[in-house]
């Protein structure tokens, strides 16, 4: 909970950032030139990722879903990464992977920032509404996440729509208590209270002074969503949950798992390349969300 | 110079080491340890074993049958010595061996042979109530012999009944009465089979003991432990790691060369009865015209499928539905790939591609069946992925579905009762091996008739498949039940009320430094109790 004076100790520094940086400017600089490192690691990561995806069809070397080699091939010039075990190639799977784990990740991330922002804005203008929207808040953020996941994906079937539904459906409940701390803080501020004494709609003071003011809060959030979704699905289908003949990284581990290559030389070419990629393209987006969060949330700006 | 001390250092401990290590792989010889990777097995009574297999080859490890089959997997006398019918087929006598003894010493005779058919009728035995409801009496004619009336002509007597149903001890189950009122402990497993249960550990481990007294001869290790394993997985890595010497259940045709490359084990590979299918509605249109079922069979190729998803550890499905290697199979059966044929019989019977999109269209709509894939089956997913591919190449549009195995069985075998109809399109299924190992249980798949074809899944039904099958199951002549063998064959092959896409081989990984003696039984594979007996006593 914010008390109001933090409240205010919060506006005023967003009014006057300029009084905060002079007297530790040092270290200032120092943060500075980290944040932007981690900024730029991340940048990279995610437009790399982003490349792969978009001319997937031009750097890979071969058509995911056709039999091009022999079953099982370690890797050869003809396929860097080896092929799986029905003759598709593990490389060009992977490249196309990154299509679907980006589309899984930018859905259920869009899913998750709505809902989560929606929720927060009612939660934090309409105290009374709040505390009823946050109790199942509650619920959903202390529901024992991964076995309700395997629940829902067993039960709704395997499909690439329902795992994205899944995902986005589970895991607002944080986006959620976070935007609402914040709109708590801005509508108890002055010139909501002039808006609203002025005869200002509850409707038109939360779409033109409310949200304005968490949209870049919401955009961070929706970075960091998504680099958690993109490993949600990947061990959604990891476990089999997903749909197996989706050719994402999740299903390429998968099959190397229910095909033995964990126990044989071939998790070198079949396991760890997929793995790797999950946790760059993971770390990516983590590294940026976290940098946007550091520029946007008033409150760790503030130390 | 090498000091005495060093030399003893650098080759004396290492040469001891070596001595001590063959000599305990020497002496485990008469200890086998044996991974199991399915579920628990209880007592592995008559009434408490869970699986057809390993559940049910450990319970004969313990009982004997009075016919057993041999590596051919044709039935031979075991604890009968013959068996003589009468002209009209429905009485016959049997004498059985004089020199059998039960574990506690008593002997084997003609009232426990009547008394465990009787009982078996008695008290319902989800497998072999069934086996022996044609008997309808037993009498006892001397100790050692026994005469049987049969309700009905019965097509498979020795390999059917007689080597199915394991023989019980009558002065243990008349004390043990009503199965269902009975709790079973491993003090109740008296058999008269090579080894007897010493030592249970649910969850954990089986013991074994040898039985001394056997009366084909002692069985040639002392003693086998099975020990249980969560999954595959980790039964692998225990054969790897010398934790068991070898794995019941068949590995997976990817694991077979790569356990090969370890030079402390063996895989033994051959014909399993086991089957890999493609089941449709044939009463659901287009799937009622037999020229849509041909083009279907035609336009997949087996080959393939046996190449890619079983790394050639398979032998390509055969039209007829009987395995190759079966006695009973008719060699004029081909299996035929011809994708350009599949297409003239779709083009002919009017479904063909008007629009030009690459996909055919039945009754104004896109042909577009779905084909279910249970999601817990791995090497079924694949099945399924090919035949989709192939099936796609000649503008059938199919559509891979991976289901829960629930929902599939809802699906295909609602209920489990075949008169509850079904709701699908295509569908990958299999069989287990029982029902290929007699093939006289064939109308059991195809009679149109529900209480005769519990396993008509397909909704199959023609008069004269159904009368080859009343003549069949009219007979126990086995050239004129081979002649209607073949014509059933023939006509399955013609009609195809399901696909057969392949039988795959059964792969087992052993440690041969420790026992080599592996019987494979064509059909049944390595894991029953002939692989410990001594290669004279084997029938």
């Amino acid at each position: 909970m914010v008390s109001p004076t933090q409240a205010q100790t919060q506006a005023r520094t967003i009014a006057r950032p300029a009084q905060r940086r002079q007297p530790r400017a040092t270290s200032r600089r120092l943060r500075v030139t980290a944040t932007q490192l981690t900024a730029a690691v991340g940048v990279t990561l995610v437009t790399l990722l982003i490349l792969i995806a978009v001319f997937a069809p031009f750097i890979a070397p071969y058509d995911p879903a056709e039999r091009v080699g022999r079953p099982f091939s370690p890797p050869s010039a003809e396929h860097a990464l080896g092929t799986n075990d029905i003759g598709h190639d593990i490389l060009s799977e992977l490249i196309f992977g990154a299509r679907i784990s980006l589309a899984v990740g930018l859905t259920a991330g869009l899913i998750t920032v709505v809902i989560g922002t929606t929720v927060g804005l009612l939660a934090g203008y309409f105290p009374r509404l709040g505390s009823i929207l946050m109790r199942f808040t509650d619920v959903v953020l202390v529901l024992p996440f991964l076995p309700l996941l395997i629940i829902l994906a067993a039960y709704l079937g395997r499909s690439l729509m329902n795992t994205v539904l899944i995902i986005g459906l589970l895991i607002w409940a944080s986006t959620a208590r976070l935007i609402r701390s914040q709109v708590m803080v801005i509508s108890s501020q002055d010139f909501v209270l002039a808006a609203r004494s002025l005869g200002a709609t509850h409707r038109h003071i939360i779409i033109r002074h409310v949200l304005p003011q968490v949209m870049l809060l919401s955009i961070g959030e929706f970075v960091q969503v998504v680099g958690q979704a993109i490993l949600l699905e990947a061990s959604l289908s990891f476990l089999g949950l997903g749909d197996p003949l989706q050719k994402s990284w999740g299903t390429v581990l998968y099959w190397a798992q229910v095909r033995g290559a964990f126990l044989s030389p071939a998790w070198a070419w079949w396991v760890l390349p997929p793995g790797l990629l999950i946790g760059l393209a993971t770390l990516g987006f983590a590294l940026i969300g976290f940098t946007l969060e550091q520029r946007f949330n008033p409150r760790l700006r503030q130390r | 110079m090498m000091s005495n001390l060093e030399r003893l250092v650098r080759f004396g401990i290492p040469f001891m080491l070596v001595l001590i290590f063959s000599m305990t792989a020497a002496a485990q010889t008469d200890r086998l340890r044996l991974g199991m990777t399915t579920g628990d097995e209880g007592t592995v009574g008559p009434y408490t074993y869970n699986s057809g297999d390993p559940g049910w080859n450990m319970l004969l490890l313990q009982y004997d049958t009075l016919y057993q089959l041999d590596a051919d997997g044709v039935a031979q006398p075991w604890l009968a010595r013959n068996l003589a019918l009468s002209d009209d087929g429905l009485s016959f006598t049997m004498d059985l061996r004089d020199d059998v003894t039960w574990h506690d010493g008593e002997a084997f005779t003609a009232e426990d042979v009547a008394f465990s058919i009787d009982y078996f009728q008695q008290f319902l035995h989800p497998r072999w109530t069934r086996v022996v409801r044609p008997i309808e009496s037993v009498e006892v004619l001397g100790d050692f012999q026994v005469r049987m009336q049969l309700s009905a002509l019965t097509p498979s007597l020795e390999l059917g009944i007689f080597s199915d149903v394991p023989m019980v001890p009558e002065h243990i189950w008349s004390v043990i009465g009503d199965p269902a009122e009975h709790t079973f402990t491993i003090e109740d497993n008296v058999g008269n089979g090579p080894y007897r249960l010493v030592e249970y550990a649910p969850d954990q481990f089986y013991r074994f003991q040898a039985y001394a007294n056997y009366w084909a001869g002692t069985p040639q290790i002392d003693e086998l432990v099975f020990i249980r394993y969560a999954d595959m997985t980790g039964a692998l890595a225990a054969i790897q790691a010398n934790e068991v010497d070898m794995l019941v259940s068949s590995i997976p045709p990817e694991q077979a060369d790569f356990l090969g490359m370890n030079p402390d084990l063996a895989v033994a590979q051959g014909p399993l009865f086991s089957t890999q299918m493609i089941n449709f509605d044939v009463t659901r249109p287009p799937f009622d015209m037999p020229e849509v079922r041909q083009a279907i069979s035609l336009a997949i190729d087996r080959e393939d499928i046996v190449e890619t998803v079983y790394l050639g550890q398979a032998t390509l499905g055969n039209p007829g539905w009987v395995h190759p290697d079966s006695p009973r199979f008719n060699p004029d059966i081909a299996t035929t790939y011809d994708p350009e044929a599949a297409a003239a019989l779709l083009d002919e019977v009017g479904i063909v591609d008007s629009d030009g999109d690459g996909i055919r269209e039945f009754a104004g709509a896109p042909f577009m069946p779905e084909l279910l894939t249970p999601s817990d089956n791995a090497l079924r997913i694949r099945i399924g992925d090919l035949v989709g591919e192939m099936l796609n190449a000649v503008g059938i549009g199919v559509q891979v579905e991976v289901v829960e195995g629930s929902i599939l069985g809802d699906a295909v075998w609602p209920g489990f009762d075949v008169r509850q109809g079904r709701d699908y399109e295509l569908a990958t299924f299999g069989w287990s091996p029982p029902l290929q190992a007699d093939p006289t249980r064939v109308a059991s798949l195809v009679h149109s008739n529900p209480d005769i074809a519990s396993f008509n899944l397909t909704g199959y039904s023609s008069p004269e498949m159904d009368a080859l099958l009343d003549a069949l199951n009219a007979t126990n002549d086995s050239q004129r039940q081979q002649e209607l063998l073949n014509e059933i064959q023939t006509l399955i092959a013609e009609d195809l009320p399901f696909i057969m896409i392949l039988y795959p081989n059964g792969v087992y990984a052993y440690r041969p430094a420790v026992y080599d003696d592996w019987l494979f039984m064509t059909g049944q594979g390595i894991f029953h109790k002939l692989s410990f007996l001594p290669a004279a006593a084997r029938p």
